[in-house]
């Protein structure tokens, strides 16, 4: 006769939190596992970073060859902004001595979700030693008062 | 040496070398660093690394295979760099392998690249750079040369290995650390970086096109920095922002 064990809550928080990370991990693979490279667009993404505070959101992005006057930050809607930016100068493959594709690239351009609410219409950019900076101040929530 | 990790020599080694390391990290600036070095410096392949531990994968250049580790040497430097972010699993019997293998050569010093970032970094005029030594004597040395040293502190990634395992092992070694960005590559605290070499090692080099070539670096690296993001992840690589707790 077999004998099944009861599993204990600790067993089922561990195995909640070992498929979380699971599938945490296919997501960021899923995302990473995509070229940079847009041939038909003649885009390259750009790396990116979000950093939340209490309270705004700081979006960074790094921008080489960016021409400063040509950056474009614009809300696609309440929680996403687009980012795009023409290069000085058109980049190909085989300026990175890569033979076996082809295509030129003249825009760095990227789609970020903010993660929190915020007020976008009042978001701030500047451009500095080729990092754009976006801040971005958060909603006010009310929180719970302390009884 | 560990059996799972093979250094393959194609060169005789000569000893008393100098060994430098350049490995994927914040702002890669050890990659871009050991980059600059192997064109100033005009080094050559002298090793490589075999493993199974590596993930199938080989570096092709002018239509060759070649390990995506290796090691490069000239003028009483030997430099191991490597061009592929390494895993938070492997990276441990890959350092020890290094390790040794350079002990092994008789090897006068090891110094490991990298940098530590910062917030803001874009609004930094100036960056500076620390180090970190395995043994007092060595961390002497620094403090003489006029560096400023990283006192305390978590130190994440492959010069944790490299400090830890030359304590181990009694092999005196410095972690050369310059002012970066965390996310994205950093050639101006590479130039930092090797400008502080020069006043650690006395190995001269060149940095002013490196800073020229700024830009087109900052491109072409931000593939290997995306892969080099998410192993930094798995290590708990912010870990580096926390204070620690003094004990003595």
């Amino acid at each position: 006769m077999s004998t099944r064990r009861r599993r204990s809550a600790f067993d089922i928080v561990n195995e909640y939190f070992r498929d979380l990370e699971k599938w945490i991990e296919r997501f960021r693979e899923e995302l990473i596992e995509k070229p940079r490279w847009n041939n038909r667009a003649c885009t390259i993404e750009p790396l990116r970073d979000i950093i939340v505070t209490p309270t705004e959101v700081i979006v960074t992005v790094d921008l080489p060859y960016a021409e400063e006057n040509t950056i474009r930050v614009k809300p696609m809607d309440k929680e996403t902004i687009d980012i795009l930016a023409r290069m000085k100068r058109k980049i190909r493959f085989d300026d990175f001595g890569i033979t076996h594709y082809k295509g030129e690239f003249e825009t760095l351009q990227c789609q970020t979700r903010i993660p929190v609410r915020v007020s976008i219409d009042k978001m701030k950019v500047r451009f500095e030693k080729g990092i754009l900076e976006i801040r971005i101040p958060r909603r006010r929530e009310r929180g719970t008062p302390i009884e | 040496m560990s059996e799972e990790v093979r250094i393959i020599e194609k060169k005789e080694i000569p000893p008393d070398a100098v060994m430098l390391f350049g490995f994927p990290d914040v702002g890669l600036v050890g990659v871009i660093a050991a980059s600059h070095l192997i064109s100033e410096l005009d080094l050559a392949e002298v090793a490589y690394v075999d493993s199974r531990l590596l993930p199938p994968l080989i570096v092709l250049h002018k239509g060759l295979p070649h390990s995506s580790i290796r090691i490069f040497g000239n003028h009483g430097v030997l430099l191991a760099v490597s061009e592929t972010a390494i895993s938070a699993d492997t990276i441990y019997p890959i350092m020890h392998a290094l390790i040794d293998w350079g002990r092994g050569k008789d090897v006068e010093l090891m110094v490991s690249m990298s940098g530590i970032p910062v917030q803001d970094r874009q609004n930094i005029k100036k960056l500076e750079v620390f180090a970190a030594a395995s043994n007092p004597v060595t961390l002497e040395t620094v403090r003489d040369k006029g560096v400023k040293v990283l006192s305390e502190g978590y130190m994440v990634g492959p010069q944790a290995i490299v400090m830890q395992h030359c304590a181990n092992i009694e092999v005196p070694a410095v972690t050369l650390l310059a002012q970066c960005f965390f996310k994205y590559p950093d050639p101006e605290a590479a130039a930092e970086l090797l400008k502080e070499l020069t006043n650690l090692s006395g190995i001269k080099v060149d940095v002013s096109e490196l800073l020229e070539k700024g830009e087109e670096i900052r491109l072409r690296a931000s593939d290997m920095m995306r892969r080099t993001q998410q192993e930094m992840s798995k290590m708990k690589k912010t870990q580096e922002y926390d204070i620690p707790i003094y004990v003595s």
